[in-house]
């Protein structure tokens, strides 16, 4: 045997003796992918996960549920609240402007007709 | 309800539709174990699971007079049972970002499962490394779901899914590190 086969064996000696047991049965498998069973087992922990009475659980949380008014129907009484009090804002700020614009308008006039005495006056 | 003949669902969906309690009820027996388990797959986590499939439900009694073909109720408890776990997951991950050492790392130990508990764990680790989207895909199809129904879940084509489907598994098989043998 050539030296250079010697070391070649020896290297794939050493090399193989790396492989854990079973290494040609765990790429099959892990080639395959997770398998039926494995699958149906993930689905049955699943579903053991469930107390006794879930059902019973459910129709009263429904029930429940259904007796509370829905997200809808606060968020449109939020917005009508809303709207009412933007309406109220609106209306007294509107009759403030307009009162404080008539005694604006009254005192001018005051001043204009003053003006206008003592214009004549002169 | 697999035993349960088409005619006969669509008519517990309709008599449900029309608030029957005790069809409700029905529907809730007959497919609570097959909604947990697709949560859990989803999930990966044991205590989401009651409270998530009670949402499930209570969001399918709420809406299920807006249902108009009865015989569609599967696929569309299963979108129902998607979104609900894909807005958990999302809002988890929000709370990741806040809660950075919350409680996220608590989970209640797994039960040993049927088969060898091992290949469980690896099938979980290889799930919880893919996105939520993808592990749906992949719960759907476990769960019987045919391409065109989960086209119809997903209001995509069935060659979009039959591709993401595609995609979902190649990652799937390069997370899966299945256990050695001794």
């Amino acid at each position: 045997m050539k030296p250079e086969e010697h070391a070649w064996q020896e290297l794939q000696r050493r090399a193989s003796a790396q492989l854990r047991g079973g290494f040609a049965d765990r790429v099959v498998r892990t080639a395959r992918g997770p398998q039926e069973d494995s699958w149906r087992a993930l689905f049955s922990v699943g579903a053991r996960q469930l107390r006794p009475g879930f059902a019973e659980r459910v129709l009263r949380a429904a029930r429940a549920a259904a007796e509370m008014p829905s997200l809808a129907s606060q968020f449109a009484l939020s917005a009508a609240t809303a709207a009412v009090c933007l309406g109220a804002v609106l209306f007294v700020h509107h009759q403030t402007v307009e009162a404080a614009d008539e005694r604006n308008l009254a005192e001018w006039q005051a001043i204009v007709a003053v003006a206008e005495d003592d214009a004549a006056g002169l | 309800m697999e035993s349960t003949s088409p005619t006969a669902l669509a008519d517990l969906v309709r008599r449900a539709q029309k608030g029957d309690e005790a069809a409700q009820r029905e529907l809730v027996v007959s497919y609570q174990h097959r909604v947990a388990g697709f949560v859990y797959a989803m999930t990966g986590r044991s205590d989401y699971v009651e409270d998530l499939s009670q949402q499930v439900f209570i969001k399918m009694i709420r809406a299920i007079d807006r249902l108009q073909a009865p015989a569609q109720f599967e696929s569309w408890l299963f979108r129902l049972a998607r979104n609900t776990c894909i807005d958990q997951l999302r809002r988890q991950k929000l709370r990741r970002i806040f809660l950075p050492f919350g409680e996220e790392h608590e989970n209640i130990p797994e039960p040993p499962g049927a088969v060898d508990s091992e290949e469980l764990d690896a099938l979980q680790h290889a799930l919880a490394q893919l996105r939520p989207q993808d592990r749906a895909l992949l719960a759907l199809v476990q769960e019987g779901r045919s391409h065109a129904e989960i086209a119809e879940t997903l209001e995509t084509s069935v060659a979009a899914v039959k591709a993401r489907l595609h995609r979902a598994r190649e990652h799937l098989r390069e997370h899966y590190q299945p256990p050695h043998e001794t």
